[in-house]
This record gives structure tokens, sequence and C-alpha cells, in this order.
């Protein structure tokens, strides 16, 4: 990296930017998997580690949380818009040397945020947990550089038509911006009170669902097509994808505070649109699954394309259970339950990640123009994945249920915690199992780029997978 | 922009760039990927409309209220009766059985009454212990000549409640309706989201054309 640093733009080679975020990605996934197996067994069992006030419970959920959303959700998308977006406009990246020195700010300022994290050095707000220093050096030296090259790569494009995915992507880092800017309010003019609440779930909410959940969708909307060679299904379904997602989900921020005193008609109009959030749902999955049409045979034989429509697949009971969980009927039960922890992870760890991890695969095998170097160590980190992610997901969702039978009931804490511990170790099994996936990630990935196959020019990496 | 409405479902858009449109669709390779025009497929257009519904009649604010001070009322007056207070003073019975015995009083006596708030009450049951805490603030209430029904019950607290609902005269009513304005908000952002997108994809070429995409490819 360092010998680009200074280099002339032209002096550095296309997707170099790419694959530097692409590899930070996948090691920050492993960091932030390996701290939620960590916590995890915290969890499960409760003598495991003590004695170290950094490494407690408090400290380290949220760096977990963090380290996974900046560093692996976040780096991942970063890595698939600085190759996607100049090749779905025919052109190259607007500034490589720009890429290389956000990537190398963007890991310095998230080992200062975590750093500072864990040392207890916190905002004190779910999500937005970061000191305003932190909140500013994240907004403008770490998004704002990564948008402009994606929007100058987008406006200097050689064809008159935008794909949807480019949409999506110039969209959604202008929304996060100031969903960032606007969601970190408490922490700039110290708001207090239902305020402070409300502005902090207004930024959790749109975080997911201005940038995690569609520009997942908008990697699944390139990769498809791209990996499968089929036409996408639908353009105008995509219209409807995208309004949907900008009407939709940029409204439902009242429904994390269904208990709280906001103002009832707020819950309302929150409640109906977090339902209505189905309709770019709908819209997604039917338009992705259509273009699969006669290519099926490669969500068994192809890497993209079985990580890619796994998440899609996933994305159904995700949006299922979140339009439905946050209604005031259903909501008074869940809500404070590890039910919500199962949903947070159905949509972090299982829609996103699997799309970003396709995204990351094809990136750096067209971008190093070298196939895998191992399809059995690629199928096994998908097998760990989703076997782990499965594992989470229903043991936390069981013991969600649980918890919430137990606090309407009135049943004493100590008999909950007693009803969850199987599950707690089922949670731990699940969690490590996706970190151990992910080292094999990591190796195939480093042996890919030393010593995989060449990938001869005008050739997919898909078309020369099975070929030695 | 040349705009066309002489055809509104089929095309908003004149022919000409529809035909400009058409060449760029099929003349350009976007990194290697085409689109097609399908419509969305009629059960979707179902599924998307029962989504509507689904959204308007599971999250009616019926279901989810908070307990208002007026379901307790009763409770409270019956708490302070002769018969109920004899029952939690006796002292040849234990704390909770006098707890748990004037409790059953109170319910089997509100038995018999017709309330509109049975539902509530089920919703909502309250212990004495919660019933004790309460019972001052809903006194107080009833002797200021409050409506117990604009204030709820949230935890050991009886506060006025946060709903905003504007009457004709002007005034303010701080209770939850069955329809809210929220709900009201909801339909007609609805209402505009779907125009919206219907006046979008009618500025595409008509869905019953086929792009040619061995043109791009």
């Amino acid at each position: 990296m360092l010998k680009y640093l200074f280099a002339k733009e032209d002096d550095i080679p296309q997707g170099t930017a790419a694959i530097f975020f692409g590899v930070s990605s996948i090691a920050w996934f492993i960091i932030g998997t390996g701290l939620g197996s960590f916590n995890a067994a915290k969890l499960a069992f409760p003598d495991f580690f003590h004695g170290l006030y950094a490494l407690q419970f408090g400290h380290m959920r949220q760096v977990h949380v963090h380290a996974v959303i900046f560093g692996w959700i976040a780096m991942a998308f970063a890595a698939s818009m600085m190759y996607i977006t100049p090749a779905l406009g025919n052109t190259k990246l607007w500034s490589e040397k720009l890429g290389v020195w956000n990537c190398l700010l963007y890991n310095v300022g998230l080992c200062l945020a975590l750093a500072l994290l864990w040392s207890g050095v916190t905002s004190g707000r779910e999500y937005s947990d970061h000191i305003w220093p932190i909140d500013l050096y994240i907004a403008f030296v770490m998004v704002v550089p990564w948008s402009l090259n994606v929007w100058m790569t987008i406006l200097n494009r050689r064809t008159q038509g935008i794909y949807t995915t480019n949409w999506f992507f110039a969209a959604c880092m202008f929304m996060t911006i100031i969903v960032f800017l606007i969601g970190n309010m408490p922490e700039w003019l110290h708001l207090t009170g239902l305020n402070e609440a409300y502005m902090t779930w207004w930024f959790a909410h749109n975080i997911l669902g201005l940038l995690i959940t569609p520009v997942a969708a908008a990697i699944t909307y390139y990769i498809v097509p791209k990996v499968t060679g089929n036409p996408l299904y639908s353009h105008r379904v995509g219209h409807l994808h995208f309004w949907s997602i900008v009407v939709f989900y940029s409204t439902p921020a009242a429904h994390h505070l269904m208990s709280s005193p906001l103002p009832e008609w707020l819950k309302s109009f929150a409640s109906v649109e977090g339902v209505l959030i189905l309709v770019p749902a709908v819209a997604y999955v039917c338009n992705i699954l259509l273009t699969m049409q006669g290519k099926w045979a490669m969500f068994v034989e192809n890497i993209e394309i079985k990580f890619t429509i796994t998440g899609v697949l996933l994305a159904i009971p995700l949006n299922m259970q979140g339009g439905f969980q946050q209604t005031r009927a259903i909501n008074w039960y869940i809500h404070g339950t590890g039910w919500i922890v199962a949903h947070a992870h159905l949509a972090l760890l299982g829609f996103s990640t699997f799309a970003e991890a396709a995204a990351v695969y094809y990136g750096m095998q067209v971008l190093l123009r070298r196939k895998l170097y191992s399809a059995s160590l690629a199928n096994f980190h998908f097998w760990m994945l989703l076997i782990g992610f499965s594992l989470y997901w229903t043991s936390m969702t069981i013991s969600g249920l649980i918890q919430g039978a137990a606090k309407i009931y009135e049943v004493p804490y100590v008999d909950v915690v007693i009803a969850e511990h199987p599950y707690m170790i089922v949670r731990w099994l699940g969690g490590t199992m996706v970190f151990f996936g992910n080292i094999v990630w990591l190796y195939n990935m480093i042996m890919t780029a030393r010593v995989g196959d060449i990938v001869p020019v005008g050739r997919q990496p898909a078309e020369v997978a099975y070929t030695r | 922009m040349a705009w066309t409405f002489n055809r509104p479902l089929h095309s908003l858009t004149s022919e000409d760039q529809n035909r400009a449109a058409k060449d760029i669709w099929e003349g350009e390779s976007l990194g290697g990927i085409a689109e097609n025009n399908n419509p969305l497929p009629r059960p979707v257009i179902g599924l998307l409309l029962l989504t509507f519904v689904t959204a308007l009649a599971i999250t009616a604010p019926l279901y989810g209220q908070r307990p208002t001070a007026a379901i307790y009322a009763d409770y409270v007056a019956l708490m302070n009766s002769t018969m109920v207070q004899e029952v939690m003073n006796d002292r040849t019975i234990t704390h909770n059985e006098a707890k748990t015995q004037a409790m059953a009083l109170i319910e089997d006596s509100l038995a018999h009454f017709d309330s509109p708030y049975t539902f509530q009450r089920e919703q909502h049951p309250i212990d004495l212990d919660q019933l004790r805490v309460i019972a001052p603030q809903i006194v107080e209430l009833q002797k200021a000549g409050v409506d117990l029904e604009e204030y709820n019950v949230i935890g050991p607290e009886v506060i006025k409640s946060n709903f905003f609902n504007i009457q004709d005269d002007g005034s303010i009513l701080a209770k939850q309706p069955w329809w809210d304005k929220g709900y009201e908000i909801s339909f007609w952002y609805f209402i505009g989201f779907c125009l919206a997108v219907i006046i979008a994809v009618k500025r595409l070429p008509h869905f019953s054309w086929r792009p040619d995409h061995s043109i791009a490819h």
C-alpha cells in the first residue's frame, strides 16, 4: 500500500483501492466475529474470562458491533463500490490514489475509534457510540472521500444510462452522510430525553435502512446478472425498489421506541411504514429471483451466486420479521429480548454479509485476474457461515421468545438466565463457526493472490472455476 | 422532456423520446450487464396490495394501547371500600393472603358490572401492590375533576397521555383514538408514493417492448 500513497495517479493499477478495501474488510470480519465469539463465550460461560476491565462485556459489545459494521460491512461496501461503479460506467475509478489514502485513513480511524470504545470513551448511545471528534473523523475522513470517488466516477462515466446498482450506490452514500450528521445531533448539541432517544434510533434505523440493506441489494443487482449472464429481469421493478426504499425505509424510526412516550400518531405512522418495508423487499426479491431464470444450477455450482442468492433468500424472513415485530401487538412481547439480537444478525450476518462476501469473492478474482485458490475452501467457508449463522439466529430467536414470555409473566430473572443457558451455548457455537470460517476465507484469498491460476483475458472467473 | 397524456396508462412519454430511450437501452452495455423491461408480475402486484391492507390492519392503534387511569378507577374505589379494607386489615391471616383475598374480592365485584373497560382490564391486569401505588394519584385526579381517560399508567406513575388529537374547536384531546392522524398520513403517503412511481415507470417505453440485447452485447 505504501508505495501507492505517493505514486502518480496513472502509475496506480486500476482496482488497487478496491483490493485494499477488500482485504481490509476480510481482516476486520475476522476481528469482528472473533470479538463476537469472545462476547458470546462470556454470556454462555460467565466465568470464562474476567479481571480485565477493558475486556468486560459492556466494553466489548460496542467494539464488536463497530468492528463488524464499520470494519467488515462498510469496507466490503467500499471495496464493491470501487470496482463495480467504474465497471458499470465503462470507465475507471475517479481517483485510485484517493481510494488508497481513503483505505489507509479508514483503517487508522477505525483502530482509533475502537481503541477509545475499548477504553470506555463513548457517547453512551447504542450504534452511535463514538464521541464527536471520532464522528467528525468518520464523516469527513472516512465517508466523504469514499462518496466523492463514487459520485465523481458516476459523473465521469462513459455511458448515458446509469445502471440500478449505481443509483443505489450514489444515493445511499448521500443519504448516509445526511443520516450520520443529523443522527449524531445528540452528540453535537447535547440533546437529552426523548429528543436524544428519537435521534439515536433515527440514526440506527437509517444506517440499516439507507446504507446497509440497500447497498447489499445493489451489490446483488450487479453480481447476479454479471455472473449468470442473464439480463436483469426488470428495470422498472428496480425503480419500484429504489423509490420504495427511499420512501418507506427512511420513515419508521419511531418503531424502535414503541414503548416510549413519543406521540402515538408518530408511532402509528412509523408502524404502518414499518410493514410497508415489505414493498421494496417484495420488489427486490422478485426482481433478483426472476433474473435467475434458467440459471438455477449456478446456485449449486457457483460460489458467488451461492452466496448472493442465499443472501437474497434470507431477505425474505428478514423483512417479514422486521415488518411484523415492530407492530404494537408483537413489539410489547419481544422488545428488549434476544429476538431483536437475532433479527439484527439476520440483517447484518445473514442478508447483508452473504451479499458482501459474494462481492468480495468476485471482485478479488476479477481484479487480481486469478481464479480462486480453492473452491472447496470457499464452499467450506459458505457452509460454516450458513450453519453458524443459522445456529445463532434460531437459538437467539428461541431465547428471545423465552425472555418475552418471562417478561410478561414476571418470571424471576435468575430463572430466565437458567432457561436461556443452552441457547447461549448454541449462540457461542454458531458465532465461533462463523469466525473460523472467516479465517479459512482469508487463507483462501491470500493463496488466491499468491498462487491462484491466471484467468485468461476476456473470461469470467465463473467460466473457468472448474477448469485446471 | 416531452410529456404526452393521451394514453396515460400506456406511456407518458412522446414516441420520439421513447425511441431515443430504446436506442440507448439496446445500444449501450453497462459493464456487460443488460436489463429487461418486464412489468411487475400480477401476483406480485396482488401481494403488494395485500401488504398495504395488512400494514393498516395489523398496526391499528387499537392494539397495544397503554392502560389509561380510567380502567383502574373502579379498582381504586373498591379498594377503598369498607368491605375490602376489612380484608386488607384482617390480622388473622397473613399479609399475602390478605392481598390475594382483597384482589379476588375486587375482581369478583367488578365482574358483576358491565364496563367499557373490560377488554383493556384483561389486557392490563394489576395486583394490589401496584394498585396501592397508583390509587392516591387517581384519587387526586378525581378530586381535580379531570378526565381519567386522558391519563396513562406507566409503571408506578399516572401521567398525562402524550396524544395530540386537535379538535374542531382547537382544543387538544389527550386520548388515543383507534384511528389517528399517523394513520391518515400513512394512507395518503402511500397513495402519493404509488402515483410517483407510476409516473416514473410510465415515462419508460411501454413494457410490451422487449429490448434486443444482441445489439450491444
